[in-house]
């Protein structure tokens, strides 16, 4: 056993401090922003200590804000609702689908399995505004402009190679051994599936699901593009306080605590699932 | 009493009764603000009604694409007026001004015909126009079978209908006579000096007239103020940083961003004069602007004058009027002032951006979307924005005559209605509308980013600059 002196140990906590104060201080002052009017934002020099307000909040949750240029209609939470509906809908979608062509991947060997693999990994190497146009055309011909269920369908773009590609490699990870075991046992690979290897995979696939959500989460261009304002996620609804009549810090201060909020949970929940299924996929034995 | 109230207003707007005599009678007959204001306002748009069929296209379900903007406002506050007087249904989407154009840019290029009508810059019309995604309303104006008797495109300020108007040759004059009208002049506005008079007060300098002036007052308020910065210009890599002051002052020197001859671009950026300007320009920014002025934007500018972090911009004029209002700190402080930047210039001559209407080739309505638009720009809602919202700058000279507006803005906006008046006249785009607008103006921002950091010297940067822009226009085929 290593002994830790208490020089080294002050050291080493002084030193996380110094690290954590460096990451955690935006975030920290954002906080206290969304509790401040624009004026007591812009204050030379920023103070820490103000009178706090939650009016930020209340316009936020109400839709309705009293600016410069009189009353501003928000659309925030419902701006929220459609990021919660979109990416929790998408990485569903995209798990569904998936896990299962991962383990295809990972066990069988067929033709042209690689191609495909490479060419669905593909779509994250593709600009999303150079894809965009053509698809828009096509939205239009098939009657899937504006709608949820289109967006949902785009957003595969994002969650689908992901989770495919680090669940893939998940699998890949697992001895197929013990599969063969249980299928020796009478069982078809089915069965052997669900009760073997998606239970050993689970990290992994929570890992690559909140990956996945975290990204859909922060796409902002294919909602923009292919739908009208009542489905604009948090993305596009956060800029609505940037106005020609002054910037609305505080409202923003506000949004970025509420949109961050639901990931920050899933993160915080599943923390344990994302480093280990990171990891164990990263290293082969 | 909705009889009489009624009969008021109308009366109101036949011009029989003052507006002080309605007012006296509207309170005799115990009307409130709002109630005298509804009639008003159903008087007006029988009026409106009186010469023309607004009923047309009636139960048509038109479709707006519209910036997030107090003009948008403005018109929003006002659309029952127009879906009671013409029985049609608006629906809108307005997005934010940051990602405003890429959603327009997407519609129209797919072809889309969800949007009728969109919110458009007379810039964006220089690629929109040409492409054939929006329509030349020439022909829509000049027909009396589509345009009411009453709409006066006349009245819309001449410059502004000339800066709109683009015949789509590279280099072709603005507002020429075989121009197309490619949109409607909406709400405007024009760069002069906003300033934080008690700041002025406290270190004893007035608003400077001119560039040379300026230079000294900024640097005096820089150093005198122990603070705020003095002067607020734009800065970010982007052609928004040449269009407001720089490029007003540097029209005022009789310098123009390109020379045409033969049908030929050529770069005019590095003559004599222009050196001397942007010498003067790049110093005013080492001395009195921002800290980080290379990332100036709309935002940053308005900002610091509105938290008294700046003592003055030269910017657009809506931008000091918006700082002087809602809740920033120096509320109630900010003054205006008209500005030549060539001393020996008799007037200022103001580069302008304009929120435009423009009508959607791919819509399926273009008859009923053009109700829409000459109502919205009409002598009636320019009136109703200007008086009651902040559809400021208005279009219309008749509005800016009008005596309630002036009113309002008179008494909250020290000196906005004389630098407006003053610079009016000579108010409209001097770019030289072309396809690589954009790219080219760019161009300009990022060298004089280059020439503040002291990384080239301005002489030397602006051959450069005029180099390589003269090859990009021969490579496009617009060059000589």
């Amino acid at each position: 056993m290593n002994q830790i002196s208490t020089f080294e140990r002050i050291v080493r906590g002084l030193l996380i401090a110094l690290v954590l104060l460096f990451f955690l201080f935006p975030i920290f002052w954002i906080l206290l922003m969304s509790f401040q009017t624009n004026e007591q934002i812009l204050r030379i020099p920023p103070s820490l200590f103000f009178e706090p307000t939650l009016q930020n909040y209340v316009a936020l949750l109400t839709g309705r804000l009293q600016t410069a240029a009189g009353n501003l209609d928000i659309a925030f939470m419902r701006n929220l609702g459609n990021s919660l509906l979109l990416s929790t809908s998408s990485v569903l979608l995209a798990l569904a689908l998936g896990v299962p062509a991962a383990y295809a991947f990972a066990r069988y060997k067929f033709r042209l399995g690689e191609s495909i693999a490479f060419t669905l990994l593909s779509f994250r190497f593709a600009p999303p505004l150079l894809v965009l146009l053509p698809l828009s055309l096509f939205f239009r011909q098939l009657h899937l402009t504006d709608t949820y269920i289109g967006l949902i369908w785009v957003y595969q773009l994002i969650c689908l190679p992901l989770i495919l590609w680090i669940v893939r490699g998940y699998f890949e990870d697992i001895s197929p051994d013990i599969e063969h075991a249980y299928r020796i046992s009478g069982h078809g690979w089915w069965k052997t599936f669900r009760k073997i290897a998606i239970p050993l995979a689970r990290p992994g696939i929570a890992a690559a699901g909140l990956l996945a959500f975290i990204f859909a989460w922060n796409n902002f261009i294919f909602a923009l593009i292919l739908a009208s304002a009542s489905k604009q996620p948090v993305t596009v609804g956060a800029l609505a306080f940037v106005t020609a009549s002054g910037i609305q810090y505080g409202q923003i201060a506000a949004a970025i605590v509420l949109s961050v909020t639901p990931t920050l949970l899933l993160a915080l929940y599943a923390q344990r699932y994302l480093v280990e299924g990171l990891s164990l996929g990263a290293v082969k034995g | 009493m909705y009889e009489k109230g009624r009969d008021l207003a109308a009366a109101f707007v036949r011009k029989q009764v003052s507006r002080r005599e309605l007012i006296q009678r509207a309170s005799q007959l115990g009307l409130s603000v709002a109630a005298t204001s509804f009639f008003v306002n159903q008087a007006m748009s029988q009026a409106m009604a009186a010469d023309f069929d607004w009923q047309k296209h009636k139960g048509t379900n038109l479709k707006l694409l519209l910036n997030k903007h107090p003009y948008a406002d403005a018109m929003i506050a006002n659309l029952d007026t127009f879906k009671s007087m013409t029985g049609m249904n608006v629906s809108y989407d307005i997005f934010p001004e940051d990602v405003y154009f890429d959603k327009v840019t997407a519609a129209l290029s797919s072809g889309s015909s969800e949007y009728d009508a969109f919110m458009t810059g007379a810039y964006m019309t220089w690629t929109y126009g040409p492409a054939g995604w929006i329509e030349d309303l020439n022909e829509y104006i000049q027909d009396s079978d589509l345009t009411n008797p009453n709409y006066n495109w006349d009245d819309v300020l001449p410059g502004l209908r000339a800066s709109t108007a683009w015949n789509g040759v590279p280099g072709g004059e603005l507002g020429s006579a075989d121009a197309k009208q490619w949109c409607i002049p909406w709400g405007y506005e024009l760069n002069n000096v906003s300033y934080n008079k008690p700041m002025f007060d406290k270190v004893g300098v007035k608003p400077p007239k001119n560039l040379p002036e300026m230079v000294e007052t900024a640097a005096k308020l820089t150093k005198d103020l122990g603070g705020p910065y003095g002067v607020g210009v734009r800065g970010s890599r982007s052609w928004a940083t040449i269009h407001p002051g720089f490029l007003s002052g540097y029209s005022n020197y009789g310098q123009r961003d390109f020379s045409v001859s033969d049908g030929k671009l050529k770069a005019a950026m590095n003559t004599k004069e222009s050196k001397a300007y942007h010498e003067l320009w790049v110093k005013m920014i080492q001395e009195s602007g921002p800290k980080n002025w290379s990332t100036y934007t709309w935002y940053q500018v308005g900002t610091d004058l509105g938290a008294g972090a700046s003592a003055m911009i030269f910017d657009a004029d809506i931008l000091g009027y918006f700082m002087n209002g809602g809740d920033n700190k120096e509320k109630g402080n900010i003054h205006y002032a008209p500005f030549a930047a060539n001393p020996a210039a008799s007037a200022p001559t103001p580069n302008v951006w304009i929120w435009s209407l423009a009508l959607s080739s791919f819509s399926g309505q273009k008859e009923a979307a053009w109700y829409f638009m000459q109502w919205a720009s009409s002598v009636e809602h320019d009136l109703f924005g200007a008086r009651k919202m902040d559809f400021v700058n208005p279009v219309r000279a008749s509005v800016w005559k009008d005596e309630e507006f002036r009113n309002r803005i008179d008494k909250s906006y020290p000196g906005y209605l004389e630098q407006h008046d003053v610079s009016a006249p000579g108010a409209k785009i001097y770019f030289t509308a072309q396809p690589l607008f954009f790219d080219l103006t760019t161009q300009w921002a990022e060298t004089l980013q280059k020439m503040v950091a002291k990384e080239v010297p301005v002489d030397e940067g602006l051959d450069q600059l005029a180099a390589s822009v003269d090859k990009q226009l021969k490579d496009a085929g617009l060059g000589g």
